[in-house]
């Protein structure tokens, strides 16, 4: 069974209210890196808060390892599992001081203080802020207080982190610091959903999910995902503009043996094909 | 330059008061206000200010400092130095119309400015080398008695922690929209000071909404990291009593004794 498993998820706000959420199918495998794309009020965030019980579908289930997120007693157990980094490092941070902020997630589950201070120095160091550890947030740059924020997540050791939108406060510097980070936490298997704006993140995950008015569009691999170009159009969606460039190219009758997502990519196929 | 606006006004280093157990250093401190209010004559007086002067040499923090904190109140140190010198009794030394000088208003007001200086050096000593992390922590773990009257105490220490966290996250966001007003036309320079206070409104109200905004997200973040309350949760910083701190106890418990041994068999002064 996966790791994530969303049936027919739907949603809204009040009562009364137009879905946010209709009908959503998600299967997320343990140790995948999926990327959630759509346009603003596509209902991608509100899809990430049912991911760890902090929504309740109205209708539909979602199952976190087996686990039914509108079980009381396990909800708990789930956010642990499954931690959720949000869009403002800033309103992210509790404490005054960086290694006490990490501490704040493995204090609320009661664990003894070693035990904390382990996790909370193997946090700091999973992204590279150890050195950092006894200063004050408000003196950091948006990328270091984000990965601290990570940090917190990561040192109550959930298998899977949700990352609602982590890079679109963050210069271009820190949305690199930011992506680096989530890279290596992939590779030490942890299960990744990232929702995101920018396509050139996307084009890292597994699996790429494309929503719209609160349902799947689309879903597949990066490069089968993007190359339907007219389609993410009409939805109103950017494509990254590797991929952007070699469509207008086809346009002119150059023809590509693999759409390129990223820039290396697309410079690698145009040197071959000037030479 | 409002980003460097530091909090409580801590001052690093690693003197033996700043090592102290922040729990032990707040008690200290409160036996030290009675103690200083206890000192009836110059003999215990002088013992009590020995001790303090003492303490703030051992601090290593900036005499300057001192100076600094005490400038802020020395015009209460006048005024109430003056009602003093002029409300004793006895024999007037010297008269003017309805004033009159005596000796013992004069030793009065001596008490009493010593006492205050005393006692805002004291307080200083405590915040300057205590991290105010460190001194919400030691306030939750010292009240945590108060329990028992169903007083939240850990929920008190929480805020005070988030409070302390964003105060300087607040103070950036004010300068930002005070700029941004500015940048729009605002004026908020000229004009009396009720002129003054109502242009602060357009900064003010956005500063609230924005306030609000940040608690809903902070919410939401501490939820998602599994926070439930006091109950059941533990701390990475556990505080010990070490062998210093039960020095600095001892040392108070006999600087007291013999302020009071002072006031038994001494005649007080006032």
């Amino acid at each position: 069974m996966s790791y994530i498993s969303a049936s027919n998820v739907k949603f809204s706000y009040d009562e009364k209210g137009k879905n946010v959420l209709n009908g959503v199918n998600l299967k997320v495998n343990k140790g995948e890196f999926v990327a959630l794309l759509g346009h603003n009020g596509c209902g991608k965030s509100t899809m990430a808060k049912t991911l760890n019980a902090m929504l309740l579908p109205k209708e539909g289930v979602v199952y976190i390892d087996g686990m039914d997120t509108s079980d009381d007693e396990v909800t708990y157990e789930i956010r642990r599992n499954v931690g959720l980094v949000l869009q403002n490092p800033d309103n992210q941070l509790v404490a005054s001081i960086i290694e006490e902020d990490v501490a704040f997630g493995p204090e609320n589950l009661g664990l003894e203080p070693k035990e904390i201070r382990r996790r909370v120095d193997n946090a700091l160091k999973a992204v590279d802020m150890y050195e950092y550890r006894t200063h004050a947030p408000h003196k950091l740059s948006g990328g270091q207080k984000q990965r601290v924020a990570i940090a917190g997540i990561i040192a109550m050791e959930p298998s899977c982190i949700v990352f609602d939108e982590p890079t679109a406060m963050l210069d271009p510097n820190g949305r690199e610091e930011v992506m680096r980070t989530i890279k290596t936490l992939k590779e030490k298997g942890i299960t990744i959903v990232l929702i995101t704006h920018y396509m050139d993140e996307a084009v890292l995950a597994d699996r790429v999910i494309v929503m719209d008015n609160g349902e799947i569009l689309i879903e597949g691999a990066p490069e089968s995902v993007f190359s339907q170009v007219n389609l993410l159009k009409k939805h109103s969606l950017d494509v990254p503009q590797a991929t952007e460039l070699a469509y207008k190219l086809i346009g002119v009758g150059i023809r590509f043996s693999k759409m390129p997502l990223t820039a290396y990519e697309c410079v690698d196929f145009l040197e071959g094909v000037l030479s | 330059m409002i980003r460097d606006v530091t909090l409580g006004q801590f001052i690093p280093s690693n003197s033996i008061i700043h090592k102290a157990d922040p729990r032990v250093k707040i008690v200290l401190l409160i036996s030290f206000i009675v103690l200083i209010f206890c000192a009836f004559n110059f003999m215990s007086l002088a013992l009590v200010t020995a001790m303090i002067l003492g303490i703030i040499i051992l601090s290593d923090v900036p005499v300057k400092m001192y100076f600094k904190s005490l400038k802020v109140i020395i015009v209460i140190i006048l005024i109430t130095s003056m009602l003093n010198m002029f409300y004793g009794t006895g024999e007037p030394i010297w008269q003017f119309g309805f004033l009159k000088l005596t000796l013992s208003g004069i030793y009065r007001a001596v008490f009493v400015t010593v006492r205050i200086i005393l006692l805002i050096l004291i307080s200083s000593c405590l915040t300057f080398t205590t991290s105010p992390t460190d001194l919400t922590d030691a306030i939750e773990r010292l009240m945590k008695p108060l329990k028992v009257f169903h007083i939240k105490v850990h929920e008190i220490a929480m805020m005070m922690t988030i409070a302390l966290r964003f105060v300087p996250t607040l103070l950036e966001e004010t300068d930002k929209i005070m700029s941004a007003q500015k940048a729009r036309g605002a004026d908020m320079e000229s004009g009396g000071l009720i002129k003054k206070v109502k242009s602060m409104t357009p900064v003010l109200i956005p500063l609230f909404v924005s306030a609000f905004r940040r608690a809903y997200d902070l919410a939401m973040a501490m939820e998602c990291r599994c926070y439930q309350g006091g109950d059941g949760r533990t701390r990475m910083k556990t505080l010990h009593i070490h062998r210093l701190d039960i020095f600095c106890i001892v040392f108070t418990a006999l600087v007291i004794t013999g302020v009071v041994l002072c006031d038994i068999f001494i005649v007080p002064i006032i």
